[in-house]
């Protein structure tokens, strides 16, 4: 089987010394134009070593073609990507060696079996972690000896990650990798990010499905018609997004003056409900007057910012 | 039902499915259906005139007939001449021998296309999952098919008619051509459900459509053998006997055979799992690691089956050839007669060096589609997206289609040395004495032209990866027909030289032209140089 794994990747602090500052991925107004349809627009992205980064969008918002971007498969129209400091259209060879892709459809050799393409995939990078693998092929339990030929898309899918997982690059770039997984199969695949970033390893994770971004990431990106619309840690985005309060009365809802940042909505003959950018001060301090009997707020849940995003009348401009 | 009171009545309603299906695949593969009619329509023009121009007298046709037509070796090629005094027999001889193998290859490649690609690609199964049953994909597919024919019928009687032949015995010899795109498309059908994949499928077909050819081959050169034309549906075309007296009769050959074939096709289609082939597949085995190691490695691997068909073939025939070039004799050819024969391109045909230095063009022609293919299958590896996740790893492009140019060359190479070899040891077996040196240079002399077309293919990929499957076949075939006619039409020399074979020296006859050779090596290298920048240089595409 395969030679030894790559340089390890201790606690995510590079050795190399020029490359210390470069982040393991940043744009600079990274577009791309096929004909007259803007796939992508002005990105502006950084994601820094050992984070891992949703990377959010419906389908069509350009999420596959940053991905492609960043491997240098398709060419920029405008602005430039570096992974570690290196150009990813310019040279893409340096950049593939610390970095493993998964793509959101399982593009194999259909005539080898999951063995031998985990073998030629390992060749082509020059190693792998073989010990690793092992241990992925029993967590995902993939039968080796089949074609690929003969596998569903799921277990294509289990074959594509294994490979990605047990070459421990340094970044993982991931296209909607689940798909097609089962849910045990995508409670593996949380662990074995949650290992991944342990050991210091930076991915890069697009994806539509939020709960898996809600439990895995750091730091967010929104991805809407080509443009990144929000960014920043779940925290960060919460803060910003507006939070509900419900209130129930003693009684009839009582007409409330206008405050700045809050909305409000009937709940009820007897309750409202407040959405509240900014801070609850003003709110608490209106209903202080009020026989209020139960105050709940809730922080939006990354499902709610989401959908913010793509609703008309919530649109809002970046930052 | 919605609407069920506007609904259609219920004939019409069954016919739908199979109307919007046979739609589709006629669209699909309507790229092929065009070149292919192209191809049968200048192909029937242009030799009853080439004939006329080139042999406007009695006279001359019947000294024609007896050294050049009677020539066994030529047989081999164009099939049996019944009668080539006449423009139509003539006709018959040169185009119906060779556009029966293309009507039988034609045939093949439709039916794998319509009964096996859609299902590979997991099209057949959201068609199946419609209110459509398998007995309607597959009887839309066939329909699909017949309109096809059909159109290559009519483009082969318009060129007859085109090129002054009488209307009857047009419509008779394009019926007799046609008629194997039925036997093949069924026999395509039946292994369309043996075969486990599409490739197999293909190769299956391939390798039949070639062991017929041998069949006829041995039937029309060998004495005594002529019985054997009955055994093979290419035989049969030539035994419908167009122009030299008529048999209809024969058409119930073709009829049956299609009919029958079609049936067993119809009958295990509706017996087998959608997306397998009868004959089992090894789904599940030992890794086998050999060939893995790099991009170029896991090429040949993946290209050894198809390398192997090539090598055997090409070694078959050139083994065959070899052996009738024993049959040659320059006894009772007319001076006239050599100086016709001089203008096909080779001066001494009559020779059996000669005769081997003229079948090599065919070689070359070989050499050449096979360079073509073989950009054909790295094209696929991009289509198919299996590219993409190559080049996700630290594997450079330019490397990646520089292996693949490679690895053609190496194998056109291997091909042509076989060639050589081969036809070598068939004129030796038969105590010709040629030089084993001569036939190696004739193999070497394959490589000019062959990686002409290989630079030419893998730049069209560079440039225009879709269209570039039929811009280097396409190339190939207009550059060989030009050959093989231009020097019989009444156009400037300038203008028959365009065709790279025109540039080549006939070896063994003639000696290796090594200047028109390293022009076509250096237009090759350039071309080459050019598709590997612009590969470098695109974005890569989907399917």
């Amino acid at each position: 089987m395969s030679s030894a794994p790559p340089q390890p990747t201790a606690g995510g602090l590079p050795s190399t010394g020029d490359a210390r500052a470069s982040p393991a991925i940043r744009t600079e107004g990274l577009g791309k134009r096929y004909g007259d349809t803007i796939a992508l627009e002005a990105l502006d992205l950084q994601v820094q070593r050992g984070e891992v980064y949703g990377y959010l969008g419906p389908n069509g918002a350009g999420k596959t073609t940053t991905i492609r971007l960043l491997l240098g498969l398709h060419r920029p129209s405008s602005g430039r990507a570096e992974l570690f400091g290196v150009d990813a259209w310019g040279d893409p060879v340096t950049a593939h060696r610390r970095v493993a892709y998964v793509a959101g459809e399982p593009f194999l050799w259909p005539a080898l079996t999951s063995a031998e393409t985990f073998e030629f995939l390992a060749r082509l990078r020059g190693g792998t972690d073989t010990a690793y693998r092992d241990v992925l092929v029993e967590r995902f339990q993939l039968d080796t000896s089949r074609r690929i030929r003969a596998l569903s898309k799921g277990n294509r899918q289990k074959v594509q990650l294994i490979a990605a997982l047990a070459t421990r690059a340094d970044l993982l770039l991931l296209d909607e990798p689940t798909s097609g997984l089962d849910p045990l199969m995508e409670v593996a695949f949380r662990d074995c990010i949650n290992e991944a970033r342990e050991r210091g390893q930076t991915v890069f994770l697009s994806s539509h499905i939020l709960s898996e971004v809600e439990a895995l990431c750091d730091r967010v990106g929104i991805l809407r018609e080509g443009r990144l619309v929000d960014e920043g840690t779940l925290a960060e985005l919460r803060h910003l997004s507006a939070q509900t309060v419900e209130v129930t009365f003693a009684g009839h809802a009582p007409e409330l003056p206008p405050l700045a940042g809050v909305s409000v909505q009937g709940a009820g003959p007897n309750a409202l409900r407040f959405e509240v950018t900014g801070s609850v001060g003003p709110l608490v301090a209106a209903l202080a007057q009020h026989p209020v009997t139960s105050l709940t707020s809730r922080e939006p849940s990354l499902e709610e910012i989401f959908l913010h995003h793509y609703d008309g009348s919530y649109g809002r401009a970046r930052g | 039902m919605l609407a069920a009171g506007a609904a259609p009545p219920r004939p019409v309603a069954r016919l739908g499915p199979v109307r919007a299906l046979a739609r589709r695949f006629l669209r699909d593969a309507r790229t092929r259906t065009i070149a292919f009619a192209y191809l049968f329509a200048v192909y029937a023009y242009i030799q009853p005139v080439g004939y006329r121009s080139a042999y406007p007298t009695l006279i001359g046709r019947v000294d024609f007939v007896r050294s050049f037509a009677g020539n066994a070796a030529l047989r081999l090629f164009y099939g049996y001449p019944y009668d080539a005094v006449t423009v139509g027999g003539y006709s018959a001889w040169r185009v119906g021998g060779t556009l029966a193998i293309a009507a039988a290859v034609f045939g093949v490649l439709a039916a794998v296309r319509a009964l096996r690609t859609e299902e590979d690609a997991g099209r057949t199964e959201l068609v199946l999952a419609e209110a459509i049953g398998r007995r309607t994909a597959y009887a839309a597919a066939l329909v699909a098919i017949a309109v096809d024919a059909l159109i290559l019928w009519l483009a082969q009687f318009a060129g007859y008619l085109a090129g002054g032949l009488p209307a009857g015995g047009s419509a008779y010899l394009a019926l007799a051509t046609t008629s194997l795109v039925g036997v093949f498309a069924g026999l395509g059908a039946v292994l369309c459900q043996l075969a486990p994949t599409r490739r197999v499928a293909l190769e299956l077909g391939s390798a039949s459509v070639g062991l017929f050819l041998l069949l006829r081959v041995i039937a029309d050169t060998s004495s005594g053998a002529g019985w054997m034309r009955w055994a093979t549906p290419l035989g049969w075309a030539e035994e419908l006997r167009p122009f030299t007296g008529e048999r209809p009769l024969v058409l119930l050959l073709p009829l049956a055979a299609s009919a029958l074939l079609l049936a067993a096709g119809a009958w295990m289609t509706v017996r087998r799992d959608v997306g397998t082939g009868v004959l089992p597949a090894r789904e599940r085995m030992r890794p086998r690691m050999r060939l893995l190691s790099s991009p170029l490695a896991q090429a040949l691997r993946s290209e050894r089956g198809s390398l192997a068909v090539w090598l055997i073939s090409t070694g078959a025939f050139a083994f065959i050839l070899g052996m009738v070039s024993t049959s040659i004799s320059s006894a009772g050819i007319s001076a006239s007669i050599k100086r016709e024969l001089a203008r096909f391109g080779s001066g001494s045909i009559v020779t059996p060096s000669g005769y081997l230095a003229f079948v090599f063009i065919f070689f070359i022609l070989a050499v050449s589609l096979f360079a073509c293919a073989q950009i054909g299958a790295a094209r696929e590896e991009e289509l198919e997206e299996r590219l993409e996740t190559l080049l996700a790893h630290p594997v450079s492009r330019v490397g990646w289609l520089g292996g693949r140019l490679l690895l053609a060359s190496g194998a056109a190479l291997t091909i042509s040395a076989a060639a050589g070899l081969l036809s070598w040891a068939g004129a030796a077996s038969q105590g010709v004495s040629i030089s084993l040196p001569r036939m190696l240079e004739a193999a070497a002399n394959c490589m000019p032209v062959a990686l002409l077309f290989l630079g030419i293919a893998a730049l069209a990929y560079a440039i225009a990866p879709r269209a570039s499957a039929g811009i280097a076949y396409g190339l190939v075939t207009v550059a060989f027909l030009w050959y093989l006619v231009g020097s019989l039409l009444a156009v400037p020399k300038w203008v028959v030289k365009l065709t790279p074979f025109q540039h080549v020296g006939l070896v063994p006859a003639q000696s290796f032209r090594a200047l028109d050779a390293v022009a076509m090596l250096a237009i090759a290298a350039v071309a080459c140089l050019a598709a590997l920048w612009v590969f470098g240089r695109r974005d890569l595409i989907g399917p």
